[in-house]
């Protein structure tokens, strides 16, 4: 087996359409990204209680459940397949096939890789129309209890009375959720933080929900478009790689897109983002004017 | 007609002209001009004289000048002077009581006044949201003044500021909400 150069492995990479290989990896990774997000979800709603506005009614939460429940079967469902692509990653690396592609040993591990990630792309594509399915529903619960508690039955002023709560002066750290929808947070780390804030507080605020059902509903809503963008990347790569196959070879795209789900499902500490909390703030209780609202 | 002015000398004209000029002076309004006090009560004090000369036009300028006397000795106890003179200047006739609360509340409360109103949100907030959220980054510009600068209510600006967050991504849902059920 020859032994590959830096300049051969750059002349193999020329050879694909790298930008384009890119983008469809990236919108894979996004679908996954929902999923592994999703799931916290449904965690998060176990723990919910019954909000004096009714924005998270047990519709709402079962279908929460539900998304939870068929992101989770997709993770596992990948996290074998995934394993078995490393390795045989490995062995092809070990190999020295990179750069030796004619090498019949080289091409019987290059089908295989193919092979498994087909298999990959396989099982997105079974779990995604149910997927599809489940968010659409919890985005539909949510956008239709949005429209009735905060968009039909408040008025801006009470609306406002509602996201300050009881106490206007209460403190900022205490008062509501510290992350923000299109925070251009990874969405796994938001729907976390969402996790940690109803299971950490025992009463749920009306003006805590009221913002994590928005968060929710606006991540479902981008969501849903990105899973359909992702079921046709899936039909297209899979197309792609069937014809890869014939050849054996194995293209910087099949690389990008197992390192990118590798990534989502077994961590990546650079997407390890930290929300800043505010400057602390003056505890002393400020004057009341008899002229305040 | 000519036999009139034929009659009547320059010199009497000239001090017609005169005593015309001083009497239209003495009638016109005083110089309106604001504190020079750094002192904030020195200042209240002279501005509330100015304004109960004929000055209440400027209200807006004295307000201003006030806010700024303010920072140059930023303390909690600013606000109460504000809601002090502001209850002054409502008694006066000089503002109405919803005036008054709004000059207040502007600078001084975490509430934003631009998201007033009695109709509900799908109808009234939703088809001006853009709007509605300009005015509300301008009065939080306002809150950081009166909040932060003015009255060290450092908790007061920081909730205000977040609550403007609070409401852009509350606004974005609902109105998403909203659109979606027409």
């Amino acid at each position: 087996m020859n032994v590959i150069t830096g300049h051969d492995r750059a002349r193999t990479a020329q050879s694909v359409p790298l930008n384009r290989a890119i983008d469809k990896a990236r919108r894979i990774i996004i679908g996954f990204l929902v999923l592994a997000a999703l799931a916290f979800v449904g965690r998060a709603s176990a723990n919910t209680t019954a909000p004096t506005i009714r924005l998270f009614p047990t519709t709402v939460i079962d279908d929460l459940r539900q998304t939870s429940s068929v992101a989770k079967e997709m993770e596992t469902g990948l996290q074998e397949v995934i394993g078995r692509l490393d390795q045989q990653q490995q062995l092809y690396a070990e190999s020295k096939c990179e750069g030796a592609e004619n090498d019949p040993g080289c091409q019987r591990l290059s089908r295989q890789l193919g092979a498994t990630y087909l298999e990959m792309l396989g099982i997105m594509e079974q779990r995604l129309p149910d997927m599809e399915h489940t968010v659409n529903n919890t985005r539909l619960s949510l956008e239709k209890r949005l429209r009735s508690e905060l968009g039909n039955k408040m008025t801006p002023w009470t609306l406002q009375e509602t996201l300050l709560g009881g106490n206007p002066q209460q403190t900022a750290s205490v008062a509501g959720p510290s992350m923000r929808g299109k925070s251009g947070m990874r969405l796994s780390e938001r729907f976390r933080q969402y996790y940690q804030l109803v299971a950490s507080s025992s009463s749920q605020s009306d003006q805590s929900l009221a913002v994590l059902a928005s968060d929710i509903y606006l991540d479902m809503d981008e969501t849903s478009t990105l899973i359909a963008r992702t079921r046709e990347e899936i039909a297209r790569a899979t197309l792609i790689e069937q014809l890869n196959q014939s050849f054996g070879t194995i293209t910087p795209e099949m690389m990008e897109v197992v390192d990118g789900v590798k990534s989502i499902l077994f961590g990546d500490d650079a997407s390890n983002v930290q929300v800043a909390g505010p400057p602390p703030g003056s505890i002393e209780q400020a004057y009341r004017s008899p002229l305040e609202n | 007609m000519n036999s009139i002015r034929g009659r009547v000398s320059p010199s009497i004209l000239i001090a017609l002209l005169a005593s015309n000029f001083l009497l239209a002076s003495c009638a016109s309004t005083p110089p309106c001009s604001g504190s020079t006090s750094k002192n904030l009560e020195t200042a209240i004090d002279d501005v509330k004289h100015t304004l109960t000369s004929g000055c209440e036009a400027h209200f807006d300028r004295y307000y201003d000048e006030l806010l700024r006397v303010a920072e140059g000795d930023p303390k909690p106890e600013n606000k109460r002077i504000f809601s002090d003179f502001l209850m002054w200047s409502s008694d006066e006739g000089l503002l109405s009581q919803r005036q008054a609360k709004d000059y207040y509340n502007r600078y001084f409360n975490v509430k934003f006044m631009s998201m007033a109103g009695d109709y509900n949100n799908c109808s009234h907030t939703c088809p001006r949201r853009d709007r509605v959220m300009i005015d509300m980054e301008r009065e939080l510009s306002d809150k950081e003044r009166g909040l932060l600068r003015v009255s060290l209510d450092n908790e007061g600006y920081y909730r205000a500021d977040e609550l403007y967050q609070e409401i852009e991504l509350v606004l974005e849902a609902t109105c998403t909400a909203c659109a979606a059920g027409n």
